[in-house]
């Protein structure tokens, strides 16, 4: 039996890391260490000696990366492999996700798959987290504006907070705009003319 | 009609001929739109250009040849369409390598010949003492810098795969990296030796026009494959870079060249260092410097290319031990170079200061002269 792979991750991204690294736990490699301070990355990664480096693509030190599985090449050790130069739509699912993966030669191809596999669902589902808190936020952003405007109206035009509400509400209908637009423009013209 | 390039590039003072042909509308004037998308790494310059992601990419020229070589991680036939500069490398070193140097130095340190024979001296002094190898840092292994170091180290009678280690870092990581003695000394492009200097990190021992002149550093590349779908005409994206060279070249134009360049590296990179890169006013960070109008070049002699510059970078990969040479391979290098070719010879070659002389017919007599001594 094939022993357990040591896996390097590098990512100056700690929540990443965190959630690549559970992931991979979850489908059972064990061997995992993260990188997070990649200012020394050669030398963490001579002592560390690992089968597969998983690395975001946006690092810089993919270059450094680049050298040293030239040199080890070179000096006729294992040689290493952008995934599989074969492989294009394996490269191009990691490229999407902004994942690139290092590998050891002498690991079995299906474990190699699984393993990226992994870190690319789990560098899309970390993006996917990431649009939502995004939207989360603006939502409440929306939610303030909204209560402002609302407030507005309800001074200017003396009438209560359900009233004030459903005109907005009927004329972001009318004019096929979002409700938090029409608050934005009420807040915008109050400024102008408060 | 208006056609798109999407090209990948790393911010640096040599993305200047692309980030001028987009912002001053000389690409724009000639129905050419210039998408740049910046990159951290040459690895990912060359993954994305090799799958399709670019159309076009700011390349390391030897990096363009290995890839169409195969012998990069991504394997995909490359041309290069036009110059994007020459020369723009320094080898800066550490204040402490430096005052060992100047002790080892017989003649005047900022002679290549002079330093690279004080080089040996450190380096041979070092093993008696059985101190730590020297160790100095490039940005690729397929890159100009990496060879003007062996280069230089090898006029010494250095031997650059065994008397010292040689490492790649991110050029933003080389200044902290001298000042707190993990290497000895590097070699990348501008503006970060300067950065480096200004911030008291350590001297610059060369220009590296000083070590290789006219030496190609970057290409705008392509793939081979390419042409076939979404036609963009080379000769208007060629015209489009001579006129941002043009413009480039005007030293009225300088300051605001700075500017554009200092705001597209960010910080700690900043205009004043820019504006004396462009003006070749290198700061070596031991009072003066000399003014070298080729430290940089930009002009529009730098954006013509021949098949012999290809033959020249193929010369150094066999040198250095990436490839073995073959009729084949120095052919598909040459190749890599042609297309963009100038019809008229007016592209510059790159000799190296210590020699042999490189004659393009007599590739293989000069690489067999140019080989390390034992």
């Amino acid at each position: 039996m094939e022993s357990q792979p040591k896996i390097a991750v590098v990512d100056e991204n700690p929540l990443r890391a965190a959630i690549i690294e559970d992931g991979l736990r979850e489908g059972g490699y064990a061997r995992i260490t993260r990188i997070e301070d990649t200012s020394r990355l050669a030398e963490r990664l001579r002592e560390l000696d690992p089968d597969v480096i998983i690395i975001d693509l946006e690092c810089p030190s993919r270059d450094v990366l680049e050298q040293m599985f030239h040199v080890s090449r070179a000096a006729q050790r294992p040689v290493a492999m952008f995934v599989d130069q074969s492989d294009s739509a394996m490269i191009n699912a990691a490229i999407d996700a902004g994942v690139s993966a290092y590998v050891v030669d002498g690991l079995k191809k299906e474990r190699v798959k699984s393993i990226l596999d992994m870190t690319i669902s789990r560098f899309n589902s970390f993006a996917r987290l990431r649009a939502e808190l995004k939207a989360a936020k603006s939502q409440i952003e929306d939610r303030k504006v909204i209560d402002r405007a609302k407030t507005i109206l309800m001074k200017a035009k003396n009438i209560p907070e359900p009233q004030a509400y459903a005109l907005m509400r009927k004329v972001a209908m009318n004019e096929n705009k979002r409700i938090a637009e029409i608050a934005r423009s009420i807040l915008t013209a109050s400024e102008l003319l408060g | 009609m208006s056609q798109t390039l999407r090209v990948g590039y790393v911010p640096l003072a040599d993305a200047a001929l692309l980030i001028v042909a987009q912002r001053k509308g000389f690409a724009e004037a000639r129905g050419l739109r210039l998408d740049l998308v910046r990159e951290t790494s040459w690895a990912n310059i060359r993954d994305k250009l090799a799958l399709g992601y670019f159309d076009a990419a700011h390349m390391l020229a030897p990096a363009a040849i290995a890839c169409s070589l195969g012998l990069a991680q991504v394997r995909a036939p490359l041309r290069a369409v036009a110059g994007l500069g020459l020369n723009g490398n320094a080898i800066t070193v550490s204040k402490a390598l430096f005052e060992a140097l100047s002790a080892a130095a017989d003649g005047d340190l900022a002679d290549p010949a002079v330093s690279a024979r004080a080089l040996r001296a450190v380096v041979t002094a070092r093993k008696l003492q059985k101190a730590a190898l020297l160790t100095f840092a490039h940005v690729f292994p397929y890159s100009s810098h990496h060879y003007q170091l062996r280069i230089w180290m090898a006029a010494g009678g250095v031997d650059p795969d065994n008397d010292v280690n040689l490492l790649v870092l991110p050029p933003p990581f080389m200044a902290r990296s001298l000042e707190l003695g993990q290497i000895d000394g590097f070699c990348v492009g501008a503006p970060w030796n300067s950065v480096a200097v200004e911030a008291g990190a350590g001297f610059i021992l060369h220009p590296c026009c000083q070590i290789v002149r006219d030496c190609p550093e970057k290409i705008l590349a392509t793939r081979l494959d390419g042409a076939d779908s979404d036609h963009v005409d080379e000769e208007i994206i060629r015209s489009s870079l001579r006129d941002a060279s043009d413009w480039c070249a005007d030293a009225a134009n300088h300051q605001e060249l700075a500017d554009m360049l200092a705001a597209d590296c960010g910080p700690p990179v900043m205009r004043g260092t820019m504006e004396r890169i462009l003006a070749g006013e290198l700061q070596i960070g031991r009072g003066g410097g000399p003014i070298l109008p080729d430290y940089l070049c930009l002009e529009p002699a730098a954006t013509l290319l021949s098949g012999s510059q290809g033959l020249w970078l193929y010369a150094q990969m066999v040198i250095a031990g990436q490839t073995a040479y073959s009729e084949t391979g120095a052919r598909l290098a040459a190749d890599v170079f042609v297309s963009g070719a100038s019809p008229r010879g007016l592209e510059r070659q790159p000799q190296s200061f210590a020699g042999p002389f490189f004659d393009a017919a007599h590739v293989r007599d000069f690489i067999r002269r140019s080989a390390p001594p034992i």
